[in-house]
């Protein structure tokens, strides 16, 4: 990587300027009261049938976060395995959490425990059920199916980053006849899970997993904040088609010509 | 000036100074923990935000300032020098909670063992390819004689090369067969949805192999008609449909991870595990 790549390019300033904006301001009036939107996300509404589901069979649910480790992915499936776990916990269904990351491992473990307290059923919360396998890529894969098979699950929820071990999980899911939600912001995992799972939450719906299921207002306003911020990077790019397509058109127009000469300095071609 | 004094603190330190460090590391944690743990429980929300602020804080100007903002000759982010060192905290802490990963399997397997369940024998196998690799893999680097140390040698090169790479292997390999029974499911035409993911997979196979080009080398080569030839239209589907949907869901990805970033950074987070009574 190039020293100049390294820092903020003048986009990027100018971008996510807007973005900080448009997510704390829609924060601040969420949090002065004001009622907000949110469309429907079948996968995530899912997540409660799949605990009926498993309560139903009296079998356990399988919660796995993928390599995540304790960054925004991780730590955004950890809020989803809290709801899933207090859920759980009001019904006394068992969740099993398989971790690849040593660090996400200890959080996960405080956020079951949380979450059973929280329901007020500390003693049904067996700390052998959220259990560190390993930190390698197929080893970790190999225990999950060996879990999946072994313990029947009737609700295999993946939420978190994935690579090739994917559709390994997810087709071992469906062999044990589990019903399965998926949510992942690897773009490449996402057709093996649309192929496999009974449920996908694709890209960013990922992120609004927090905010839909808490339906707290700072959440909700940052959802909001978070489209608004997209709309801007929609704006942008129409607004470049255009003034490109037009100067390409019209060569002669000078002040076309400085229009786009200005937009290929602040966002250059990469 | 910054750069220096941590490179100084974060240089490898050997025998008594190695010792000196290490303690002083020890006692310093122990005395941060002990004043957390002191700490009114009120108070100690704003000192945990406190600390995780000034850490975004320190990425947040590593990037977005540059290095001509800086009075230095030549010019640089002296925040950027630091980065190494932050970088090593990090695969610290990770050691540390690998251990209590290791120690989470050894309670595990180790109660599986005992009791003598369904499935103990795998639990044992646990254990004995544990200490296997880990004797291996000590004797090979910390062992003088020549002889224990080749033979450590190759017994670590038979359990990782020969047993863990491959059946690593193993397990990748699986992924053609389950692509199959995967796309079976995916590809049966149940709705027009369904049906064009079908005709847009089909055309992208026959696109990727001599054969689909066959099929349509009556077609020119240049000109209006050469649009339809299967090659090009397998090329435009990648390129353009695909590739619009991608960025669209990657930008989505951007924005979402900003926002949760930026929610965590400044403490807004709110959930069971964030409004936790700490």
């Amino acid at each position: 990587m190039s020293q100049a790549s390294q820092y903020a390019s003048p986009a990027v300033w100018i971008v996510e300027s807007l973005l900080v904006f448009f997510i704390l301001w829609k924060i601040l009036s969420a949090r002065r009261g004001r009622e907000l939107f949110i469309r429907r996300i079948p996968g995530l509404s899912a997540l409660d049938e799949a605990v009926g589901r498993a309560t139903e069979m009296g079998k356990p649910i399988l919660f796995a976060p993928g390599l995540s480790g304790l960054d925004i992915v991780g730590l955004q499936s950890m809020a989803i395995l809290s709801h899933v776990v207090r859920k759980a916990a009001r019904y006394g269904t068992r969740v099993i959490v398989p971790l690849a990351d040593p660090v996400l491992y200890t959080v996960a473990e405080e956020v079951a425990k949380d979450a059973y307290n929280a329901e007020g059923v500390p003693e049904r919360f067996d700390p052998e059920d959220v259990r560190f396998l390993s930190d390698r890529q197929f080893a970790w894969a190999s225990g999950v199916v060996g879990i999946l098979h072994r313990e029947k699950v009737a609700s295999a929820l993946y939420f978190g980053y994935y690579f090739a071990e994917s559709l390994i999980l997810a087709e071992n899911g469906q062999m044990v006849g589990a019903i399965q939600v998926a949510g992942t912001p690897a773009t490449t995992q996402i057709p093996f899970f649309l192929a496999s799972c009974d449920y996908t939450i694709i890209g960013d719906e990922y992120y609004a997993a927090s905010a839909y299921l808490s339906r707290e207002p700072t959440l909700l306003g940052s959802l909001v904040g978070q489209d608004l911020g997209k709309l801007v990077i929609i704006g942008i790019i129409v607004l470049g088609a255009i003034a490109f397509t037009a100067q390409a058109v019209c060569p002669a127009v000078g002040w076309l010509c400085d229009f786009t000469a200005t937009i290929a300095k602040y966002f250059p071609r990469s | 000036m910054m750069g220096s004094v941590w490179n100084w603190i974060a240089a490898p330190r050997y025998g008594w100074q190695f010792a000196v460090f290490l303690c002083g590391a020890l006692s310093l944690g122990c005395l941060a923990l002990i004043m957390l743990t002191s700490t009114p429980p009120r108070y100690r929300k704003t000192i945990v935000a406190a600390v995780t602020f000034l850490a975004g804080l320190y990425y947040a100007f590593e990037f977005l300032i540059p290095p001509a903002f800086w009075p230095l000759e030549p010019p640089r982010n002296p925040l950027s020098e630091v980065q190494p060192l932050v970088a090593t905290l990090t695969q610290i802490i990770w050691s540390f909670a690998l251990l209590l990963g290791v120690w989470n399997l050894f309670v595990i397997h180790g109660r599986a063992v005992v009791k003598r369940g369904r499935g103990w024998c795998n639990s044992a196998a646990f254990f004995i390819s544990f200490l296997a690799i880990l004797g291996a893999g000590l004797l090979k680097d910390y062992t003088q004689g020549s002889t224990i140390r080749k033979a450590s040698e190759s017994v670590f090169t038979i359990l990782f090369s020969g047993f863990l790479t491959s059946l690593d292997a193993t397990m990748f390999s699986l992924i053609a067969f389950y692509i199959v029974s995967a796309a079976y499911r995916a590809f049966r035409v149940k709705s027009l949805e369904a049906g064009l993911m079908m005709a847009a997979a089909a055309i992208i196979m026959l696109a990727l192999v001599p054969v689909g080009a066959e099929i349509t080398n009556w077609l020119p080569q240049s000109g209006i008609l050469s649009a339809l030839r299967v090659e090009r239209v397998g090329y435009w589907l990648l390129t353009s449909p695909n590739m619009a949907a991608q960025r669209a869901i990657a930008f989505g990805i951007a924005v979402g991870s900003l926002a949760m970033g930026l929610r965590i950074w400044l403490s807004l987070e709110r959930g069971n595990f964030f409004d936790r009574q700490l």
